[in-house]
């Protein structure tokens, strides 16, 4: 296919996982600073700090709904949900013969119903949670579009390519920049918030309901790191997310040779399967590098830029 | 429901007498028995529909929101079975002698010699690409999409107004209006036969391949684009999606020893025919314009070297120069033996002496064009323009007048359009749509073109044009 429109897939692909990632942080901050406000202000503030430094963009003013609004739709935050659902559409519009009609219309009514929103009169919280949710759910009808009306062809091969590499680069993120404040467990009296914070994390990772079904109610961080890290069936662990980058390059070059950003993930991909304990920020910092070197390469290979 | 009628010019779908014209009476019946509230309804999920659907076209030197959408009245404008047969006829008259005065004038150049029409006058058209002359197009097709435009007079008479033959476009218009008005107001296609248009696609793509030089294998057929920001960039790729065609930009495309390629994921891939919508000035920085950066380098020598065909074919366009046209019907005696089939509005040419006194003495009454623009730009209404506008289009004229013509203003017909409630005529064209593959096709309608603002003439949709749905009667079973 042609070199620019799977480069076109390609973000598209990246830019709707990054808005389906921020809208899904996003609710959980939301309702986790609404819950911790009141018995630690200064928490709740890390919070907001960490998702700027997930999704990196100024933060919008101050207060909780501020960031809120910036979050969402922004003007001077590039990682905005809308922004990031523009871009999508924006790529969408250039490859549109690519697309099926139901891919279009989906992406197109999610971004248009939150760009009305946005436009709209100042919203106050509830109104927020309604968008979020609503943004949420279209972008779930857009993956279900791409599942289900597109061909399995090499265009369909690209999407999937950059849409698993931003969800296992942006989960690294996360828990690059969550676990350091969460190894230590704090003195007993914090004790429930602690759990609060652990659940909303793998709430924010889509994992919370998996990790139960491994682990049970019980949120022991070692588990939930290694669970977030090396579970082979998860869909958002970080073994899961390299196989899927793996298999979706593999597939891309066919049969022949192993190509330098196949390469580049294979051998992050066996060292998470081979990996037999050990620091994980070390670990999660070469993830978020090698994903780099393998955009890299898959931009230098395919897409000639 | 009020229905106005317009007393002034040629009224579709009412008589001069106030009754509505036999073909007419269903539908005004039909919208007739809508409340207004649930017109209103229809209208909201017409235009929830286009919005989602994307259905919108670049207006260009707007900031905000260039991308807007398409504006559609959904009253639709219906073409009697005769009548439309009459159009046809005449429209496959007119391509057919259009491509022959093509293959002559890169040719043999017989009209000239002939003195049919003035060689200098060729000569001069920025449009004829001296550097094609004597290169035969495949299959010596030149014209493969036609839009042509066609206006009503007074009287009801169908005129052609001008020819398109660079790169016309509406199409996607026609097939997406058609989808519109069937989802928005089903009931109003019961009760007429509608002839299909959703196969122009493959109409399309036959045409296209017909003239593919691979015929053994299955031919590389790509539409060129300008790119996201061209004003039909939505026909571009509607139209690539339809047919099931790579939709490529300039710098998709590379060309090795005269053949064309276009850039993979798996390397490159040998290109057989391009339906480029790039005007011939951009298509190839090599032969015609140096800055351009939308073309392809090397094109046009694998076009000449018969490569690759391109649809339009490079210096087509001469055909559709304003002041060319004056010359169709005397072109079409000439190589047909026939009269024009269908009249068209008498032209004053700039560059004939008398026609030019002519001109600059009624500037005030006339319609003056440059000869090759198009989209309604570069031109003077002159019963509708102020005394300094005149003035300064007579320094114009006299500075270059070859460069324009003139026509007497032609009223358009009018055709009751809803607006804010009520029902209201406005000014309207026609644009059919002609397909020279195998055989010349015509598209039953087109792209019908409406004036939204009261007493406008102007239709194109970046200056505030609509559009309708066109319906073509089937001929009744009798």
């Amino acid at each position: 296919m042609l070199s620019r429109v799977a480069n076109a897939l390609y973000w598209m692909g990246r830019y709707l996982e990054r808005a389906e990632n921020l809208t899904r942080c996003l609710l959980v901050t939301e309702e986790l600073s609404t819950e911790i406000h009141a018995f630690n202000e200064k928490l709740a503030q890390t919070e907001w700090a960490d998702l700027g430094a997930i999704f990196p963009g100024e933060l919008d003013g101050t207060s909780d709904l501020d960031h809120l609004r910036g979050f969402l739709a922004g003007p001077r935050n590039p990682y905005s949900i809308l922004s990031s659902l523009g871009k999508a559409r924006d790529n969408a519009r250039a490859v549109r013969e690519a697309l099926s009609v139901e891919v279009f219309v989906t992406l197109n009514e999610t971004y248009r119903a939150l760009e009305a929103q946005a436009s709209g009169a100042p919203a106050d919280r509830p109104d927020i949670r309604s968008a979020l949710s609503a943004t949420h759910t279209g972008l779930l009808s857009i993956v279900g579009a791409v599942e289900h009306t597109l061909s399995r062809d090499q265009g369909w091969l690209f999407l999937k390519l950059g849409e698993s590499l931003e969800r296992v680069y942006r989960t690294a993120a996360i828990l690059r920049a969550k676990v350091p404040g969460l190894m230590a467990p704090p003195p007993d009296t914090d004790i429930p918030l602690y759990h609060v914070q652990w659940r909303s994390l793998l709430r924010s990772l889509s994992s919370l309901e998996n990790y139960r079904k491994l682990h049970g109610a019980r949120l022991e961080p070692t588990a939930a790191i290694e669970f977030m890290l090396f579970d082979p069936h998860a869909p958002r662990s970080i073994r899961f997310g390299a196989a899927a980058v793996k298999a979706h390059l593999e597939e891309i070059s066919g049969t022949r040779e192993l190509t330098v950003p196949a390469r580049i993930v294979g051998r992050l991909h066996a060292r998470l399967c081979y990996h037999d304990g050990g620091p994980a920020l070390p670990l999660l910092d070469d993830v978020q590098v090698e994903l780099g070197r393998t955009h890299d390469a898959l931009d230098l290979l395919y897409f000639g830029t | 429901m009020d229905w106005q009628r317009e007393k002034r010019t040629f009224d579709e779908a009412f008589e001069a007498s106030g009754g509505a014209r036999p073909h007419y009476k269903t539908v005004l019946s039909i919208l007739q028995a809508f409340s207004g509230p649930e017109i209103e309804r229809r209208e909201r999920l017409q235009k929830l529909s286009l919005l989602n659907q994307g259905i919108t076209f670049t207006v260009y030197g707007e900031k905000d929101g260039i991308e807007r959408v398409w504006p559609f009245d959904f009253v639709p404008r219906i073409i009697p079975a005769a009548e439309w047969k009459r159009i046809e006829a005449g429209l496959v008259q007119r391509i057919t002698a259009l491509g022959l005065f093509l293959l002559d004038i890169y040719g043999e150049q017989k009209c000239l010699t002939d003195g049919i029409l003035p060689a200098p006058l060729v000569y001069s058209r920025r449009e004829y690409k001296r550097e094609l002359l004597g290169v035969v197009p495949p299959r010596g097709i030149f014209t493969h999409i036609v839009g042509t435009d066609i206006i009503r007079d007074d009287a009801g008479e169908y005129l052609v107004l001008e020819d398109n033959c660079r790169c016309p476009s509406g199409v996607s218009y026609v097939l997406e209006n058609r989808n519109l008005l069937q989802r928005v107001f089903p009931e109003l296609f019961a009760a007429y036969p509608v002839q299909p248009v959703k196969d122009y696609p493959d109409l399309l793509l036959q045409t296209l391949q017909h003239v593919a030089s691979r015929m053994s294998q299955k031919p590389v057929i790509v539409i060129l684009t300008p790119g996201l920001y061209n004003s039909a960039y939505f026909e571009h790729s509607f139209l690539a999606r339809e047919m099931g065609v790579f939709l490529v930009e300039g710098h998709d495309l590379i060309v090795e020893d005269n053949h064309v390629f276009m850039r993979t994921t798996q390397g490159k891939q040998r290109v057989d025919v391009i339906y480029r919508r790039i005007d011939d000035e951009y298509l190839d920085p090599l032969a015609f314009r140096r800055d351009s950066i939308l073309g392809v380098p090397g094109l046009v020598n694998a076009y000449r070297d018969g490569h690759v065909a391109l649809a339009n074919a490079p210096g087509a366009g001469v055909a559709d120069d304003k002041s060319i046209y004056a010359f169709i019907p005397a072109l079409i005696r000439y190589y047909l033996g026939e009269d024009a089939r269908l009249p068209q509005v008498p032209t004053y040419l700039g560059f004939r002496k008398p026609d030019l006194a002519y001109i600059l003495e009624h500037l005030d009454s006339l319609v003056v064009k440059t000869t090759g623009d198009s989209g309604g730009y570069g031109m003077l209404m002159g019963p509708f323009a102020t005394k300094k506008e005149i003035e300064a289009f007579r320094d114009k004229v006299r500075r270059n007048p070859s460069n324009y013509i003139a026509q007497p203003l032609v009223n358009l017909s009018a055709h009751a359009t809803y607006t804010d409630g009520r029902f209201e005529p406005r000014r309207i064209d026609l644009r059919p749509f002609v397909l020279y593959g195998d055989k010349i096709r015509v598209l039953p309608g087109g792209l019908t073109r409406v004036a939204l603002r009261p007493g406008s003439y102007v239709v194109n949709s970046s200056q505030g044009g609509g559009s309708k749905d066109t319906w073509v009667l089937a001929p009744r079973d009798s």
